[in-house]
């Protein structure tokens, strides 16, 4: 496979888990451009694992997960609210704002528990490939996911009481 | 339940993936600019800095270029003749740490007959002009030059690169910044480098004790070897001859396992050091350089630190020495420094 047939047919399904991981459609492009810059220089080394969109899919998250450097990862969203450029969907407003802080309860997990929320529940992967994925045990894939999930169910409480 | 909740949120918000279109033109314009800027960091790259490592073994190599400077390279057709200059530069951590400074400066001088090699230590608390940072000590260049916050060690060689000829007067062509995981890698990949040192040395950042005599080292040793100053009597210019003995101890391995002449064996051990070494080809080719690095390896290497004093504010800085500094880079520059040595017979240090 050579880099352009790669970028063909993954570039939008990297984009769019940059997006999930994100939660921003700029920092998205960011984190994708930056890590594609990289898949491009090392394209020998990437086209020879078994996987290279595995082994790319793992490059981004250990960006996402790691980068503490770079600009985007300090970068202050002033923008508190749910994007309105989402568009509702049809069910009644108020479970559609319900959804939504789901989406913004997210951005204040740690990246790690909210890559793990990514990859099971909108990637459907595997715990163990996940783990993979992450460099880490199955275990603590689960256990990081419970405590994500735990997280969520708190805030989830105390939106409703 | 909060799961499908979530699979809901992330489902609807798949609508904020922007176009590829825009993203797949950026990458493109980001990967030209970065290769082209790079100083051809993978391919003669590597190789290149491989030959430099070979050379001297820890920071950088730099071949005398015959002409002016041009834009784009000549076709390296021809063994290059004439005097060398190859400039190491040894920083400490990996490639993307946002602080680094060049802790070890080494420029290998080798003389138009080929006759053996010259490892001159720059010393880092050297006080020197940066362009347009006014004076500070040599190793903050590399770092003043590399930028935050994501320094970009090519452009920190730039720098030091110019610094170090503004400060000699000796052109330099090519060169390379090697970290310590490179160093590390090289150690192991060439099975250990042998290193003589005259007196006892105890690390001050592992358990280690590196006893007076000669011993092999793999790759961590190396490294801790590197970064020891305190404790040695002459503090950093201890360490830079150290770091001489070292690089002197790694051409003898590499030119014994005839690296320098076997391809084969050369690209073995490219592929064992792999990436993150940055390097500037220069105008030479690898298989020249490489029949230079194996001629001037008949003798030992001839190791000098720069002549230097302390200035006279409590700044830790040093001033080249003016009794025999001007000298020494006149000879330097000259191609004369068989002869300088020869007169100066203590400023040479035993690399046992």
């Amino acid at each position: 496979m050579t880099y352009e047939e790669f970028a063909d047919s993954r570039l939008g399904a990297l984009l769019r888990y940059a997006v999930m991981l994100t939660g921003d459609p700029h920092q998205a492009q960011d984190l994708v451009q930056d890590t594609m810059v990289r898949v491009q220089l090392n394209w020998r080394r990437v086209a020879r694992t078994d996987s290279p969109e595995r082994y790319v899919r793992r490059m981004l998250t250990n960006q996402y997960v790691d980068w503490r450097r770079g600009s985007w990862a300090r970068r202050v969203l002033l923008r508190g609210e749910p994007d309105a450029a989402v568009p509702a969907p049809t069910d009644h407003a108020q479970s559609a704002v319900d959804r939504d802080q789901v989406w913004s309860w997210l951005s204040r997990l740690p990246r790690r528990q909210r890559a793990t929320l990514v990859l099971r529940y909108y990637e459907d992967l595997p715990d163990a490939e996940i783990a993979e994925i992450l460099g880490c045990a199955v275990g603590t894939v689960r256990s990081c996911i419970s405590r994500a999930l735990a997280t969520l169910r708190a805030e989830y409480v105390e939106a409703c009481s | 339940m909060i799961e499908d909740d979530l699979r809901a949120a992330f489902a609807r918000h798949e609508t904020l993936t922007p176009p590829t279109g825009p993203l797949r033109a950026a990458i493109e314009r980001t990967v030209v600019r970065r290769r082209r800027r790079r100083l051809q960091l993978r391919l003669s790259g590597t190789a290149l800095a491989l030959v430099v490592a070979t050379l001297v073994g820890f920071t950088a190599f730099t071949p005398d270029r015959p002409q002016t400077a041009t834009l784009l390279p000549q076709p390296a057709a021809s063994t290059p003749t004439g005097a060398l200059n190859v400039l190491l530069v040894g920083a400490d951590g990996p490639a993307d740490r946002p602080y680094r400074f060049a802790d070890s400066v080494l420029l290998v001088h080798v003389p138009a007959d080929r006759s053996r090699l010259y490892l001159v230590s720059l010393p880092r608390d050297l006080e020197v002009s940066i362009p347009g940072e006014g004076k500070d000590k040599l190793n903050a260049a590399l770092f003043l030059g590399a930028g935050e916050p994501r320094p970009d060690l090519a452009r920190g060689y730039a720098l030091i690169r110019r610094v170090v000829s503004d400060t000699t007067g000796v052109r330099i062509d090519a060169g390379a910044v090697l970290t310590s995981p490179v160093l590390r890698r090289l150690a192991d990949a060439v099975g250990g480098v042998p290193v003589c040192l005259p007196a006892e040395v105890r690390s001050a950042h592992t358990r280690r004790v590196f006893p007076a005599g000669c011993q092999q080292l793999d790759g961590p040793a190396s490294v801790d070897l590197l970064r020891q100053r305190y404790g040695l009597p002459d503090g950093s210019l201890d360490r830079d001859r150290n770091a001489q003995r070292y690089a002197a101890g790694l051409l003898r391995r590499v030119d014994e396992r005839g690296v320098l002449t076997n391809p084969v064996l050369l690209s073995t051990l490219l592929t064992q050091v792999g990436t993150g070494l940055v390097t500037d080809p220069g105008e030479t080719s690898l298989p020249a350089l490489l029949s230079v690095a194996a001629k001037a390896t008949g003798a030992a290497p001839v190791a000098v630190v720069l002549p230097v004093k302390y200035g006279e504010k409590p700044s830790y800085r040093f001033r080249l020495d003016p009794a025999r500094g001007p000298g020494f880079l006149t000879a330097l520059r000259e191609d004369r420094l068989g002869e300088w040595t020869a007169a100066h017979p203590d400023q040479v240090t035993g690399l046992g």
